[in-house]
């Protein structure tokens, strides 16, 4: 079951006839066998006798040949003497990205706090919770695909992600915007939940 | 007056008599070596028989030899095919130093000549000899075998670094993003009496805790965010040296220096994960200085 959720697994024990044995034995007598001269034909190099035992255990770590994004040769540009370039300054993507985050994070804090505190209902109060919560978690999610896909290796897929979140980040405001507006709001709907 | 004095005194030395035991000469004249010749037993005697010498006993028998096992990252360029590989090496503890860097040395000049590292001063101060042991980013020199025989020790090379050759990383980008933050004074006007850039004691306080990185890349190459996008973040150790620079009360671009990290990429990748700070084996504080330059950059 393993090895038909990941081709990995079974990729790696097909190519170590030592270990594919051990690991169809248990469930099937007439798997490969080692000395197969048909597997000996095709690919001499697997039934190699002097593999070290530290590979044939590795054949079975999965996530050794799972490389989302395995690291490309080293390229080096320029000389060894050059610096490497230097970014345009962009305060936007920079300070104020970051300033303006810190900001939406510190201002959570007193916005989930007090509606339970004091008890009472401001629709205005949770308006703004639901718009900073928006607004916090698109900031997560973007650092989160900006972190794993790097914009040179896979400008495609870093593109499409970001569309992604923009729908649905806007899909959540919506949401949430007709939460409030046509139901209870969050606050209230986290008040019952809690008593419930 | 301090000069008349010393001159004074290498006069009198000069014509002070001393004994000629003492003074250094060439070989064929020196009366010590020739004293030496004669006490040496001349191999035409006879030997003196057993029975009227005495017998030189063993020091202190060893101790139960301490056995500890060592599995080193091996990667050979040379064999380009070869994958990389763990090589296993025992050592008796008893005839080891004390730390990682004692046990490498005595591995390969004993044991295996050709396994490969750097090392330098041995004494935590050129960061030469860093790398990953036991699971922590540290220098060899100043690691201590941990004395329990029974774990076995892992030495690996720094993570997410390109390898060079057995425990050898690539360090060209590090420096050329050490090289990019301007690790320099840069100032135009001249010191106001003419002297020298002059600081007060509090200013010169700031510096203290980032001047003593030794740039060994322990922190950066413990940080995820430097394993992902080694390429555009800076890392933990250039982040803390371009502080340096922008804290020095000398430095009149401060404000050039905050530019070139005001972008996405170069500051801002960091996420607090504080692996460097945990790792520094100089005991400092990247991460802080890292959270110093946000906070500068964003009350400006």
């Amino acid at each position: 079951m393993a090895s038909i959720m990941r081709p990995g697994l079974l990729r790696s024990a097909c190519q170590n006839p030592a270990a594919s044995q051990r690991m169809l034995s248990s469930f099937a007598r007439s798997g490969i066998k080692r000395s197969s001269p048909l597997i000996h034909q095709l690919r001499p190099q697997f039934v190699h006798p002097t593999i070290p035992k530290s590979t044939r255990i590795a054949a079975f770590h999965v996530t050794q040949r799972q490389q989302i994004i395995p690291p490309l040769p080293q390229k080096i540009h320029g000389t060894l003497n050059d610096p490497v370039p230097v970014p345009n300054p962009e305060p936007v993507h920079g300070a104020y990205h970051w300033t303006f985050e810190r900001l939406v994070s510190v201002g959570l804090i007193p916005l989930t706090i007090v509606p339970f505190a004091s008890g009472s209902l401001n629709p205005v109060m949770d308006a703004t919770l639901c718009a900073l919560l928006v607004i916090h978690s698109h900031i997560g999610f973007e650092s989160c695909i900006i972190d794993y896909i790097p914009k040179k290796r896979l400008p495609i897929s870093r593109m499409v992600a970001m569309w992604a979140l923009r729908i649905g980040t806007v899909a959540l405001g919506v949401a949430l915007y007709s939460f409030e507006t046509n139901d209870v709001g969050i606050t209230e709907a986290a008040k019952r939940l809690w008593q419930a | 007056m301090a000069t008349t004095r010393a001159l004074a005194r290498l006069a009198t030395r000069r014509t002070a008599v001393r004994p000629a035991v003492f003074t250094r000469s060439f070989a064929s004249v020196d009366p010590i070596s020739k004293a030496a010749e004669a006490t040496v037993p001349d191999p035409a005697r006879k030997a003196i028989p057993k029975s009227r010498t005495s017998t030189v006993k063993d020091p202190e028998p060893a101790k139960a030899a301490k056995i500890k096992t060592f599995h080193i990252y091996r990667w050979n360029p040379d064999e380009p095919t070869s994958k990389p590989r763990m090589q296993t090496y025992t050592l008796d503890l008893n005839k080891t130093g004390p730390m990682m860097l004692d046990a490498l040395i005595r591995i390969k000049n004993e044991t295996d000549p050709t396994l490969t590292f750097r090392r330098s001063c041995r004494e935590g101060i050129c960061g030469s000899c860093a790398m990953n042991i036991d699971g922590v980013n540290t220098l060899a020199c100043l690691c201590r075998i941990p004395t329990d025989t029974a774990k076995e020790s892992r030495i690996y090379p720094l993570p997410h670094m390109f390898i060079v050759k057995d425990l050898v990383p690539d360090m060209t980008l590090f420096y050329k993003q050490y090289r990019s933050i301007k690790p320099y004074l840069q100032r135009a006007t001249p010191p106001p009496d003419g002297r020298e850039y002059r600081q007060s004691i509090a200013e010169r306080k700031k510096l203290d805790g980032l001047y003593e990185c030794i740039l060994c890349a322990c922190c950066s190459t413990s940080c995820p965010s430097y394993w992902w996008n080694q390429e555009e973040y800076l890392g933990p150790a250039v982040l803390l040296q371009s502080y340096r620079w922008i804290a020095d009360s000398r430095d009149e671009k401060k404000a050039e220096r905050q530019d070139a990290l005001n972008n996405s990429m170069s500051v801002y990748r960091c996420h607090t994960i504080l692996n460097c700070s945990r790792t520094c084996p100089k005991g400092l504080n990247p991460a802080l200085a890292i959270a110093e330059i946000k906070k500068s950059m964003s009350f400006m």
